[in-house]
């Protein structure tokens, strides 16, 4: 196993190197003048004042330079500085992605409380009209765009009803601020825990129906084991495995964030940062934020790799 | 105006385009704001929404060149107000109760300005000298070329010398004459004062000096305020931004961009203000803005001014009924669609005046007011919104303009310049030549009068007014291509192209429609239409146009701007549109913040007051 460990590391550093030479050329590929997509097309914008911008950050060099630079000012653990807000790129993640931990993690915490026992209990009464009326129910908000839940349970709970606010603070910067307006945590919480439940659940579900028909399953019974130790036991461990892998798949989704999300509530993270850096070609936050990115779908991978072996000891990775 | 407020009004134009949707059948027109009766009250917040992506990011009031935000004046001008306030309630002019200035006189051939300064004081109790004047003017001498707001060969880089006979009189010689209306309006509305004796300094920890008087002292000072001018965690803090002369501080600044002014007590204006905070909340989109005015009080303390993009007029009864009044505020540029005049396929085709005025004859500019804008919006007849105010729209301007909307028109035009014409298809040249009834210069016989028209996605008022464009276009045989690309890309990929250099590289788009034009208060076309014009991007080139706007910028003459305008709105050095205006929702019970000019949305006020009814 350590072995393996070793191997995975190796490969995770390559694999994020790899990322960023690609994101780094790609981004450089785009056409036309970055410093004219920052400064605009006004009137003061001047040649001298392009260059003056293309100077003060790199740009007039040769790429490879640029390259070279860029990394070596990430080995002094610096991700350099937005060409649009001025703050250093570091400041801008490490001020969002505790929120968006917060907001992703708490939906699919919320998604997995609901949908696992949902996907068992849809496995158990395979095939009955509870299966499929949650099922059906399951799909048809899975079906749904986010965007449109979102609106709809905001004309219902915050125009109607005024049950919660629309939309966060602008004064909500931290986490515990999160925490002190909590009503508006409910409904992006909720919205983005929709999905995640269907899936969940329909993933458990199906790998649920399958062990159910196993034999070992049947000999559990037959020694008599009470049904919900055959359920907590057997049938609930075996079914988690899907589940690992979407898990292990959702770490990078909490750092790259909730774009429609953080859109519709007022909820300034990652995935707008992001999104806003692409239209704008801030090149740092743009390679800042495909770099972390990376680096956490390699981490989900290999927790997921992890888990699986402790979730199901027949799976041991190695040297085959 | 400096460009930190026109690039603020153009982002917004962007942000709110990125929203604004066909409103069909709602063509009532909103009031711009009504005076709101009732007895003052003393006291109170208000919360106003910033538009998305409005967030400032310096404090230093002289941002760098390289810094591309335009909202950071709004952050300081409560702060640190310009020599010369513009705006005064819904009118476009200088607002001299608020000004720094006693006195602007030109004199010498409006060669040199005497400034006089109001016997002002700073928050510490330091009066305003000429000595911060002088420090801010030492500061900009040396470092103009790295200022966000310096126009070529303007303040600073056209005064001579500066005398200070007393310490309340400036003297400034300039190295030319200048037009005194353009000068005092566009030139010194953006340069402040700031305290020379908490400013003049090398750190923080280091003593105040007059480094400012020499080079190397000015370097190390600039260096210094603009490396604490970006640090957000010391807006409020630093005891560099503690020292103020306008009616505000900033009392609190968040990152992402929430902040909030408080009075200065020891404000020596005579517009004192009157609410005891001012709330400037950000919003990632219009929908959580929307939703957020929608919700009413229960979202966050609701908001007391919000903005309204257009596709959301439908709403407006609905936050009548939550205790909002509306108000409509013109903006302060001019839209269009860009020609560019150097395409290596076309340019000869669009160069040719004949052409440029039967497209403008296919635009359906009322059209496109009643059904994109739903009725808010100018007209766009030239090269200054008649909206805009009251003394700028000259007699080409008036009514419908030179060009409206004429399909006949255009199609005569077309036929007695040598184009067989075909409605619906596209029409082709048939009488090459430069003689008359001839297509024009550098056009062959069969060339066909067809365009791709680049234009700003993502906004669904511009994805319909441009299909309204292509539909009428089409009516005159004018065949229009329509391509979306993203705002950023469009600017980053569009080149100064002009008679001397076009490259293919950069010059190879045909028609863009990214939006407007942002204006300085004289909206005189400098930069847009002169020969050499940083924004000039379709190379149109007319000495005419160039003696005109010198005029406006150097001239004496008060009739220079109504001669320029009619000319820049016959010739169509761009085709003009329309200019949807900003809508806002406000509190019924707050007074004084509309109606507004578009130079002084929400940054006065201290006109501001909150009101209970009158028994």
């Amino acid at each position: 196993m350590s072995g393996y460990i070793v191997r995975r590391l190796g490969q995770s550093v390559v694999v994020v190197i790899g990322v960023m030479i690609l994101t780094f050329v790609l981004l450089h590929m785009e056409p036309g003048s970055v410093a004219k997509a920052i400064l605009g097309n006004g009137v003061h914008v001047t040649q001298l004042r392009l260059a003056m911008f293309d100077s003060l950050y790199g740009l007039n060099k040769p790429l490879y330079q640029q390259f070279l630079a860029y990394v070596q000012q990430l080995f002094h653990g610096n991700m350099g500085v937005s060409y649009q807000s001025l703050q250093p790129v570091s400041s801008l993640i490490a001020e969002r992605l505790p929120r968006d931990a917060v907001l992703v993690g708490l939906s699919t915490l919320l998604a997995l409380v609901i949908g696992v026992p949902t996907g068992i209990y849809q496995a158990l009464r395979h095939n009955r009209p509870m299966d499929d009326v949650l099922a059906g129910t399951w799909f048809t908000l899975y079906a749904a765009p986010d965007f449109m839940e979102a609106l709809l349970l905001i004309a219902l709970l915050c125009v109607e009803f005024h049950v919660f606010p629309p939309a966060f603070p602008g004064s909500v910067t931290s986490v515990g601020g999160l925490f002190a307006n909590w009503k508006a945590l409910v409904l992006p919480v909720a919205v983005l825990s929709i999905n995640s439940v269907a899936g969940f659940s329909q993933y458990v579900r199906s790998t649920a129906i399958q062990t159910l028909a196993e034999d070992y399953i049947r000999v559990a019974r037959a020694k008599g084991l009470p049904e919900k130790l055959v359920v907590t036991r057997h049938v609930l461990r075996n079914s988690l495995l899907p589940v690992i892998t979407i898990l292990g798949l959702s770490l990078p989704d909490i750092v790259a964030g909730a774009l429609i999300a953080e859109a519709i509530f007022n909820f300034p993270g990652m995935g707008l940062l992001f999104w806003q850096a692409a239209l704008a070609h801030d090149f740092p936050v743009m390679l800042g934020g495909t770099l972390v990115i990376g680096v956490a779908t390699v981490i989900g991978n290999f927790a997921a790799d992890v888990a699986y072996s402790v979730l199901d000891p027949r799976i041991r990775y190695g040297r085959s | 105006m400096p460009s930190t407020r026109r690039l603020a009004v153009a982002g917004a134009a962007l942000a709110l385009g990125g929203l604004l949707a066909a409103c069909s059948g709602s063509s009532a027109h909103l009031g711009s704001g009504s005076a709101v009766k009732g007895q003052r009250v003393k006291g109170g917040t208000v919360t106003v929404a910033q538009l998305s992506g409005a967030s400032p990011n310096d404090i230093f009031p002289l941002s760098p060149a390289t810094n591309s935000n335009g909202y950071n004046e709004n952050l300081t001008i409560g702060s640190w107000p310009y020599i010369v306030t513009i705006g005064d309630a819904d009118k476009s002019i200088v607002n001299s109760r608020e000004s720094l200035f006693s006195s602007l006189i030109y004199s010498a051939g409006n060669t040199e300005i005497t400034l006089v300064l109001k016997p002002w004081k700073w928050s510490d109790g330091a009066p305003i000298t000429t000595r911060d004047f002088m420090f801010v003017y030492n500061l900009l001498k040396v470092e103009y070329n790295d200022w966000i707001d310096y126009y070529p060969g303007q303040f600073p880089a056209d005064v001579s010398s500066v005398a200070t006979p007393n310490s309340h009189t400036v003297v400034m010689h300039l190295t030319h004459a200048v037009n005194s209306a353009y000068y005092t309006d566009d030139i010194l509305s953006y340069v402040p004062l700031l305290p020379q004796h908490v400013m003049d300094r090398e750190s923080l920890t280091g003593k105040v000096g007059n480094y400012d008087e020499t080079t190397a002292g000015v370097k190390a000072v600039w260096s210094f305020l603009q490396k604490q001018g970006e640090q957000e965690s010391t807006f409020a803090t630093s005891p560099l931004w503690q020292v103020v002369d306008g009616p505000w501080r900033v009392s609190t600044f968040q990152n992402d961009g929430y902040y909030a002014w408080t009075p200065n007590k020891a404000y020596s204006g005579p517009v004192k203000p009157v609410v005891s905070k001012v709330v400037f909340t950000p919003f990632t989109t219009d929908a959580a803005e929307v939703n957020t005015l929608r919700a009413g009080t229960t979202a966050a303390g609701g908001l007391t001014i919000g903005y309204l993009p257009l596709n959301d007029v439908k709403q407006i009864p609905q936050l009548e009924a939550e205790g909002y009044d509306v108000a409509a505020v013109p903006t302060n540029g001019v839209a269009e669609v860009l020609p560019n005049l150097w395409n290596p396929v076309n340019g000869p085709v669009l160069r040719q005046l004949y052409i440029r005025q039967a497209m403008e004859d296919l635009i359906d500019r009322p059209l496109l007011v009643s059904k994109v804008f739903a009725g808010y919006a100018d007209p766009g007849n030239g090269p200054v919104p008649v909206n805009y105010g009251q003394q700028w729209d000259s007699s080409a301007e008036k009514g419908a303009g030179l060009y409206p909307y004429s399909p006949a028109k255009a199609i005569a035009l077309l036929k007695a310049n040598g184009w067989k014409v075909v409605p619906g298809g596209t029409d082709t040249c048939q009488k090459a030549g430069t003689g008359p009834g001839e297509c024009g210069a550098g056009i062959s016989a069969g060339e066909p009068l067809a365009f791709t028209m680049l234009y700003a996605s993502g906004s669904d008022d511009f994805d319909e007014q441009n299909a309204d464009i292509q539909t009428t276009e089409a009516l005159g045989g004018i065949k229009i291509t329509l391509k979306g690309e993203p705002f950023n890309t469009l600017v980053a990929t569009t080149g100064t192209c002009n008679g001397s250099s076009h490259p293919n590289s950069i010059c190879s788009w045909q028609l863009q429609q990214y939006g407007y034009d942002p204006y300085q208060l004289d909206p005189n076309g400098s930069g847009l239409f002169n020969t050499d014009g940083v924004s000039n991007y379709g190379g149109y080139s007319s000495p005419e146009m160039d003696s005109l706007i010198n005029q406006t910028e150097y001239g004496s003459s008060a009739s220079a701007f109504d001669a320029y305008e009619n000319y820049a709105a016959q010739q169509l050095p761009i085709l003009y549109l329309p200019d949807p205006d900003f809508i806002w929702m406000y509190k019924k019970n707050l007074a004084g913040a509309f109606p507004e000019n578009p130079f002084s949305v929400n940054v006065q006020p201290e006109n501001w007051y909150y009101t209970k009814p009158a028994k």
